[in-house]
């Protein structure tokens, strides 16, 4: 349950006992219920691009930020994700919640990040590995050198074994 | 009455009532990272890599006025981490190539990712695509280094008196504009005498065939680091400007 909007507090089932407060869950009074057959990963990717689409530009964060999320998002969503999206979404959520110049920059990583911690399994089952993955597919990027070749023999794909291609410091 | 003052890092530095705390530290030599930041404009607060705590809280301190006892923490590797962040995050967003730039060396954001010690862009590059316009005779501008942050619209706007530039778009579409029907540069009044031509912090507005008249390792921040250039940055005004 989404309570307050977008950039509420997400409740998993077992939160369901706390309470409607100022001092506890706050809201606005917008509600958004997600039945069990709702994948949050998904409901969370489109908060995220939610926030990217709001976010006016003024401030460095918020501007470069939510699109920053958007495409680890994203590339989660094609399979091609790791942990490393992972640290660098919680990486971005500390730098967004105190730098940014309003309340929008603030929160607009609270639903990705609230369902990041409670509902885990949901991204996980999506990532490729636990370590790093390059958004860039070496052997896609071959394939119009192939079709200009006429090429398509096993040496003219990258097998991708060594994982070392990509990495970022 | 004794003069208010404020603890910078555990540095007390003194201060009027009304300075901000970029006002003040500018004015007691004390380096705080920016580049929206202008002491002839009025601030704005956008960039956020003059970020500090203040009791407690994060703040720009270009736009957060100095209060007695305040203590503010500046120069601490939490800090400077997320100003390294934010850096990388305006290099990703542009295209910053320094090597073939002719600010470089001149360049407020390059001199400070060097002083934070920015070693990669670290994120993916967003690779813009921003036409540069060189309709002008005296101007060249290369919107790829725009780092948004408004000191040529507020130069133009409020001491050229011509509303040259403005920002348009939204999000991270957001850009740099030239105010003409065309949208071309010739098409306005803009000439070299504005102040507007003398304020970019970053290599956007050039002046034609003045290419690299100061060699490469004899510049600005290849002489000094920007860090320890606070007194220079302090008096930036009209006369003074490089």
């Amino acid at each position: 349950m989404q309570v307050s909007g977008a950039s509420g507090v997400c409740l998993a089932m077992h939160e369901f006992s706390r309470r409607i407060a100022f001092e506890d869950v706050p809201t606005a009074g917008a509600f958004m219920v997600f039945g069990a057959h709702r994948d949050m990963f998904e409901v969370a990717r489109n908060f995220a691009h939610f926030f990217a689409h709001e976010s006016c530009g003024f401030c460095t964060p918020c501007r470069v930020g939510t699109s920053l999320v958007v495409r680890c998002m994203d590339k989660i969503a094609k399979g091609l994700g790791s942990q490393h999206e992972i640290r660098e979404i919680f990486r971005i959520h500390r730098l967004l919640n105190v730098a940014s110049h309003c309340g929008l920059g603030q929160a607009a990583c609270n639903p990705v990040f609230d369902t990041l911690n409670k509902f885990r399994p949901a991204y996980e089952r999506r990532l490729r590995s636990l370590d790093f993955e390059p958004a860039f597919d070496l052997d896609g990027a071959l394939a119009s050198a192939r079709q200009m070749t006429g090429r398509d023999d096993p040496g003219a794909h990258f097998v991708g074994e060594s994982q070392g291609f990509g990495v970022h410091p | 009455m004794k003069q208010p003052t404020f603890l910078l890092d555990g540095m007390p530095v003194p201060f009027e009532e009304g300075q901000t705390i970029m006002d003040a530290a500018m004015a007691a030599d004390a380096f705080i990272p920016h580049l929206c930041h202008h002491p002839e404009f009025k601030p704005q607060g956008s960039c956020k890599l003059c970020t500090v705590k203040a009791n407690g809280r994060h703040v720009s301190s270009c736009t957060m006025q100095a209060r007695d006892g305040m203590e503010v923490e500046n120069n601490t590797p939490d800090l400077n981490d997320k100003r390294r962040t934010l850096l990388q995050m305006l290099f990703v967003e542009g295209n910053h190539f320094c090597p073939s730039c002719e600010k470089s060396g001149n360049c407020m954001l390059q001199a400070l990712a060097y002083e934070l010690e920015m070693l990669s862009p670290h994120f993916d590059q967003f690779y813009p695509d921003r036409p540069v316009d060189a309709s002008h005779p005296d101007v060249l501008l290369d919107f790829n280094r725009c780092i948004l942050c408004e000191l040529c619209v507020r130069a133009s706007r409020d001491v050229d008196g011509k509303s040259v530039f403005a920002l348009s778009g939204r999000g991270i579409g957001k850009h740099l504009i030239v105010n003409a029907e065309s949208g071309r540069l010739a098409d306005t009044d803009f000439s070299l005498l504005d102040r507007a031509a003398h304020v970019c912090p970053v290599g956007v507005i050039l002046e034609k065939r003045k290419g690299f008249a100061v060699p490469i390792g004899q510049r600005l921040y290849d002489e000094k680091p920007i860090g320890q250039q606070m007194e220079r940055l302090a008096a930036r005004t009209a006369k003074v400007e490089v």
